[in-house]
């Protein structure tokens, strides 16, 4: 036994031997990437680094962002006349010789050690020209770090943490909007159901996970508060924090029910919002309303999960499936999405799917692969998103997307409803909880 | 047979074994491939300080990422509020875990066995729970180190991971050595004995106590050293990151992989371990399917099955081979 377990070791070694010798061959001495092809130079090949939760805890939503980032490379990549957007009509990148866009993916397990050296494993041994991802904000932090001291380009598409932006990172963008505007945006649907249903909501909690995503955002909600809202007549009644590992959420939610909020503010993941639903009703909370950053009640699992007692949540999101009869051109990439994925796209899918399609049309306008030129690119242009409501992404000078590609969605009879702006109503909000007993 | 013993010293292999690892990078130049060994090193020497208490002492730790995040805050927190240099936190931060070192394990010295384990365990997830619930230290968002110019003074280099490669390098070396120091000083022999029976070594005049907690203290002081290298080298942390249990589980299976109590045991159990989850991701993680994860798992359940002394097993089995041979020939 003893042999065949030298044998198996002897291959592992020879197998990393193997592996080293490979990387070997991409040596690069400098720290900065290799950019000696000019816009004159012919590229057949552009290489885009996509970094996401491939395996972990997030996995199965990570595998639901590399369709999306497939989606938009099929639609480069491809002639898809039927799609009016750019890059779609015309098979890769026409301002470089049609060149085709790789993205190559790499796994970090929702690790930010591991994103941070994937990250630099993708800009030095791949050649990648930008970058996109990671999904977690933790995991986005270094990693775009690792992009600025390269001076390569990073578009997060769904991290929605506000520190993202307030580092003063000169490669980095994001295009979802992030909890700092979420938070507002919540606070208007709130005045809007207010004054359109006369709702009466003036009380509010938060209940958040115990984890960058949660903190931020309840970080938020206390500066809105402090800035504008509580002059508005918005006061906050409870605030519960709750760990990463939770296994039970009975006194959380008895915390809740005492205080009585009208509206609830949940970051939460899958897992954790599914547990204060059952709760909830377990205990007979019964607030007006609960809006969701985005996290698990944008997840579709959200209503598989729950049934019947997830209507009336709501959350903003990027998309939702009752739009897609409203927007052809999103119609249509759903089309192919769902090929891949066996789902509709959501709001995470939607927003990676966005950078890629943005990082690979600004490498066509720059016209070259020079990472400062697409850099200027991104910073500079204005990015037709008709899978958007907003129709297109422009990019601050902090590096956010100013065009917030959000909607408010509630779940009705296990839709996802877009309610509100009104513009993109796809049915009218529902503002008050009835009691769980009437469901 | 004595002749075998002596070309194969544990001076001479560790020395050779070091060397070896030095002159790898320069070979391979590759900057992923020095990510590899940054790594390896780190891991190695976190093995090796985990191994004085735990494979010297006998007494199991599955907390050690509480020294690590100590490490890893003191000097991050220091470095980004006032900029003081990470040395001087790496410093500090050593200091402080050696003092928390000494606080949580006296009473849990009392323990012993699987409730030793269990308590340690418990104060590694207690103070990871106090620094997600801080707000000084910035809580469960944990803190962006500034990237500022390179330079050896604020441990930052960004065109080259060499000079990281060989700080993490000296330290390790070091490491070995005190390692080394303990192992064959009166010490080494006093924690072997606490080991083997407290009670014996009770009645040969040993005070059992005082030497676990120097055992403690100085695999404390190291591992929150390489907590700070580690801070300074990915220039994020987060709770999650440096004080999980996931990370103290890492520790103790690259150790026992390699052979728990050896010297040798953390560098072997490194030198598989790293590579093998650093290059199976690289090739598999991108394919979403975790096939990475399946071969790492099968090798530990391998070596489990069939080394569960660790991977120094099949060496000492050569050895023993060798000693036969040359016996043999001598004859």
């Amino acid at each position: 036994m003893k042999k065949i377990f030298m044998v198996l070791l002897a291959g592992l070694l020879v197998f990393s031997l193997a592996l080293s010798g490979c990387a070997k061959q991409q040596v690069q001495q400098s720290a900065q990437p290799e950019q000696a092809k000019t816009p004159e130079e012919k590229v057949d090949v552009v290489k885009i680094g996509a970094i996401f939760p491939l395996t972990g805890s997030a996995a199965s939503t990570g595998v639901k962002l590399k369709y999306a980032v497939e989606t938009a490379e099929e639609i480069i990549n491809g002639e898809h006349p039927e799609l009016d957007m750019p890059l779609a009509r015309e098979a890769g990148l026409p301002n470089l010789g049609n060149a085709k866009v790789k993205f190559i993916f790499a796994d970090h397990q929702a690790n930010p050690e591991v994103a941070k050296s994937e990250a630099e494993r993708l800009i030095q041994n791949e050649k990648v020209v930008g970058l996109i991802g990671c999904y977690h904000s933790s995991a986005t932090k270094p990693a775009s770090q690792v992009a600025e001291r390269f001076r390569i380009p990073f578009v997060a598409g769904s991290s929605s943490s506000a520190a993202l932006t307030e580092r003063g990172l000169e490669y980095f963008t994001r295009i979802a909007p992030n909890d700092d505007m979420e938070t507002a945006f919540f606070f208007e649907y709130l005045k809007y159901l207010n004054a359109t249903y006369d709702a009466g909501i003036k009380t509010i909690g938060v209940a958040y996970i115990d984890n960058e995503y949660g903190v931020h955002a309840a970080q938020m909600v206390d500066k809105w508060l402090k800035d504008k809202y509580q002059g508005e007549g918005f006061e906050k009644v409870v605030d519960v924090k709750y760990p990463k590992d939770l296994s039970n959420v009975d006194t959380e939610v008895q915390k809740i029910k005492a205080a009585k909020p009208d509206a609830i503010f949940h970051a939460s993941y899958i897992g954790d919002i599914t547990q204060f639903v059952k709760k909830y009703k377990e205990f007979d909370v019964v607030p007006k309303a609960v809006v969701n950053y985005c996290g698990g009640f944008q997840d579709p699992q959200f209503v598989v999960n729950l049934g019947k007692d997830a209507d009336f949540f709501s959350g903003s999101n990027a998309t939702a499936p009752s739009l897609f009869a409203k927007m052809d051109t999103l119609n249509k990439i759903n089309e192919i999405y769902k090929k891949k994925s066996g789902v509709d796209f959501d709001g995470p899918a939607l927003e990676d799917f966005a950078s890629a399609m943005v990082i690979a049309d600004a490498i066509n306008q720059a016209g070259t692969i020079d990472s400062q030129k697409v850099m200027e690119a991104i910073k500079s242009a204005v990015f037709e998103a008709p899978y958007f409501v907003s129709g297109k992404i422009k990019f601050g000078k902090n590096g956010q997307n100013e065009y917030s590609a959000s909607v408010m969605v509630q779940t009705q009879n296990g839709k996802y409803e877009a309610v509100w702006p009104v513009d993109y109503q796809t049915a009218e909000p529902i503002p008050t909880f009835p009691a769980w007993k009437n469901r | 047979m004595v002749e075998t013993k002596k070309i194969f010293s544990q001076k001479q292999v560790l020395s050779w074994m070091c060397i070896l690892i030095a002159v790898l990078p320069l070979a391979i130049p590759n900057m992923n491939f020095h990510h590899v060994m940054i790594m390896f090193v780190i891991f190695a020497a976190l093995g090796q300080s985990w191994n004085i208490i735990t494979g010297f002492a006998g007494q199991t730790s599955f907390g050690h990422a509480a020294f690590f995040g100590i490490g890893a805050y003191t000097s991050s927190v220091l470095f980004w509020k006032y900029m003081v240099s990470p040395w001087v936190g790496m410093l500090l931060g050593a200091l402080i875990a050696m003092g928390v070192a000494v606080i949580v394990s006296y009473p849990c010295f009392q323990l012993k066995g699987h409730y030793f384990a269990i308590a340690t365990l418990a104060i590694g997830e207690i103070i990871q729970q106090i620094f997600v619930s801080w707000e000084y230290v910035e809580g469960a968002t944990g803190i962006s180190l500034p990237i500022l110019p390179e330079g050896f003074l604020q441990l930052q280099f960004h065109q080259s991971k060499l000079p990281y490669f060989y700080i993490a390098y000296v330290l390790f070396v070091l490491v070995i050595v005190v390692a080394y120091g303990i192992e064959h000083s009166k010490m080494g022999y006093y924690l072997k004995a606490i080991r083997e029976s407290q009670e014996a070594g009770e009645a040969i005049g040993i005070n059992p106590t005082r030497y676990k907690l120097f055992a403690m203290m100085i695999s404390s002081f190291m591992t929150a050293i390489f907590g700070s290298l580690y801070a300074q080298y990915i220039l994020y942390i987060d709770p999650f990151m440096v004080f999980s249990l996931p990370l103290s589980m890492k520790i103790v299976l690259l150790t026992v992989l390699g052979g728990l109590g050896t010297l040798y045991g953390p560098i072997i159990g490194a030198a598989i371990l790293i590579p093998l989850s650093e290059y199976t991701r690289i090739l598999f993680g991108g394919t979403g399917k975790g096939i990475d994860l399946i071969i790492f798992g099968l090798l530990v359940v391998l070596v489990a099955c069939y080394q569960p002394k660790g991977m120094i097993g099949l060496f000492g089995g050569w050895a023993r081979k060798g000693q036969r041979t040359g016996g043999e020939k001598g004859e």
